[in-house]
């Protein structure tokens, strides 16, 4: 009884999700979910091999769990269902400020990278 | 003409002028004091002072009690050795005390003391200052086993063999022949690292007063009983101290021992007396350091700092004072060590370039201050002690591996991110709508 429950609500989920989500949102979570894997991959290969070039396995991750987080941010300000919540930012200003947070962790990945 | 002649006339005086300094140049280290117990010592020890003056000693004698013995004129000691042939001294003439006696050790002078059945408190207690004990008044050192024939009847002049004394052939020479000896014993603290029995007595000679019955254990018994004992001070300073003044006396160089197979052997006391006392005096066993090298592998000068990971070389010259000449030392088991509190390398250094002994090593992965340290004691040899001080840096920002290749998986997400993120922003701004359009 219960797995089917959970069966029909997984079903209900993906259902609501592909048709009632607008595409940017969807393009998005393409790319969160594109990050997230590279960050697992690094992650496990870390484990496996060991911490030897500490400061690049930590550049590295971090710039993965960094571009993840901003990733959600910029979906948050996107959403038109949050408008209400960001009523003086328009979307636009918040892809601005996302490219602009992207590029300070990019300078600083590099760097720490060494 | 006349030119000339001033000339040579000058160049000559000022030859003569010049030879005495360089006599006492190389005189330095030979000026002896001997305190004799009574004028008759210099003839029945003649033997004794002819050696020594012909290895090149300045004797000045004077009897102990001599009110005109000074050691120091304006401050500066006039001797280099001191021989106390005085056994039964009780107070120095002058200003000698045994404090003035452990300053002139103090200052890196020598000391041959003998003592004897009867010894005054003064060599008692230089004895005491120097790590050794000398047994009570009237005590011989006795042995029923081994020894000589002519004494009287007391077995108080015994024989003692040569495997009885030190292993060190620079403080005792090579003599193989039995030694004789008629005085008192010795006590050494075996825990002392400073002293060492040159010659003790054999397993079966003991100390004791020969005319009292004997009601407690001897003092000393066995090989604990020690005839002449040594002491090598930390400042290099060396102290002989004979239990008996026979020992050195004519009579006793040219006696005969009878060995207890009948068969007559000349008595080794000569050979032992000119060793020890060349030893003591500093002409033998004499180590110094005359120069240290050190550098990164390929490099001729000593660099500002290292960095660590390098390879170094390090080199020391060490000379041993042989027949009065400065020669080359040559060990095989001189150790150098890299200490930073703790030593981090510690490297056997063998024979290098020319006369110098080196080694190279690298240095360890901790950066900090560290000191070349060279420490040296072995027996009869005078101690050497270095230590050089060098600062050991870390790398430099870019000294470090510049592409790792286990970081490869690492330096392509953070480029991935880049890219992902520029195509993303393409995609995201220029996409279009579907949605829109439907529902238009």
């Amino acid at each position: 009884m219960s797995t089917s429950s959970v069966k029909t609500v997984v079903n209900k989920f993906l259902d609501e999700y592909t048709n009632n989500t607008p595409k940017k949102l969807k393009i998005i979570d393409a790319y969160l979910t594109y990050i997230f894997i590279t960050g697992v991959i690094q992650f496990v290969y870390c484990c496996l091999v060991g911490t030897f070039p500490f400061n690049a396995f930590l550049s590295g991750f971090i710039s993965c769990v960094a571009s993840f987080i901003l990733g959600v941010c910029l979906r948050l300000q996107v959403n038109p269902a949050n408008k209400s919540e960001f009523s003086g930012i328009s979307p636009e200003r918040g892809f601005a400020d996302f490219i602009f947070a992207h590029v300070i962790l990019h300078l600083i990945v590099v760097n720490f990278l060494g | 003409c006349l030119i000339h002649f001033y000339k040579r006339k000058m160049r000559v005086l000022a030859l003569l002028f010049l030879a005495p300094l360089f006599l006492g140049a190389c005189l330095a280290q030979k000026k002896v004091l001997v305190l004799l117990e009574n004028v008759a010592v210099k003839e029945t020890h003649s033997l004794y002072f002819s050696m020594l003056q012909r290895n090149g000693f300045t004797l000045t004698y004077k009897v102990a009690d001599d009110p005109s013995i000074t050691l120091k004129k304006y401050g500066e000691h006039i001797y280099d050795n001191i021989i106390v042939f005085a056994p039964t001294v009780e107070e120095f003439g002058g200003s000698l005390s045994a404090e003035a006696m452990m300053d002139f050790v103090d200052n890196g002078g020598n000391l041959l003391v003998t003592a004897g059945s009867v010894t005054g408190d003064v060599l008692r207690e230089i004895a005491s200052e120097s790590g050794f004990e000398v047994d009570e008044d009237g005590t011989y050192v006795i042995d029923h086993h081994n020894f000589d024939t002519k004494d009287g009847g007391y077995h108080t002049r015994v024989i003692s063999d040569a495997q009885n004394m030190v292993k060190s052939d620079l403080i005792v020479g090579t003599g193989k022949l039995p030694l004789l000896y008629e005085g008192t014993g010795l006590l050494t603290d075996p825990s002392n690292p400073l002293v060492m029995d040159i010659l003790t007595g054999s397993s079966t000679a003991y100390t004791h007063n020969p005319s009292l019955p004997i009601k407690e254990y001897p003092h000393t018994v066995g090989k604990a009983t020690v005839m002449i004992a040594g002491l090598q001070a930390r400042n290099n300073a060396r102290i002989v101290f004979s239990g008996s003044l026979e020992f050195f006396s004519d009579e006793f160089f040219q006696a005969e021992v009878d060995t207890g197979n009948g068969k007559l052997v000349p008595s080794g006391n000569f050979e032992l007396a000119e060793a020890l006392s060349l030893w003591c005096f500093k002409e033998r066993g004499v180590l110094r350091v005359d120069g240290i090298q050190h550098s990164r592998v390929g490099e001729g000068s000593a660099p500002e700092f290292y960095t660590i990971r390098e390879m170094v070389q390090f080199y020391i010259d060490v000379k041993e004072k042989v027949n009065g000449e400065w020669v080359p030392f040559k060990p095989t088991d001189m150790q150098l060590e890299f200490v930073r509190i703790d030593p981090f390398v510690r490297s056997t250094m063998h024979v290098a370039k020319s006369e110098l002994i080196g080694t190279t090593f690298k240095i360890p992965d901790v950066y900090g201050v560290y000191q070349f340290k060279v420490n040296y004691q072995r027996l009869g040899l005078t101690r050497i002690s270095t230590s050089t001080q060098v600062s050991v840096r870390p790398l430099r920002h870019n000294q470090y591996e510049r592409f790792i290749v286990s970081a490869y998986p690492y330096y392509a997400s953070a480029f991935s991110m880049m890219f992902g993120v520029f195509v993303f922003a393409f995609v995201f701004l220029y996409h279009s709508d579907e949605t829109k359009k439907k529902t238009e």
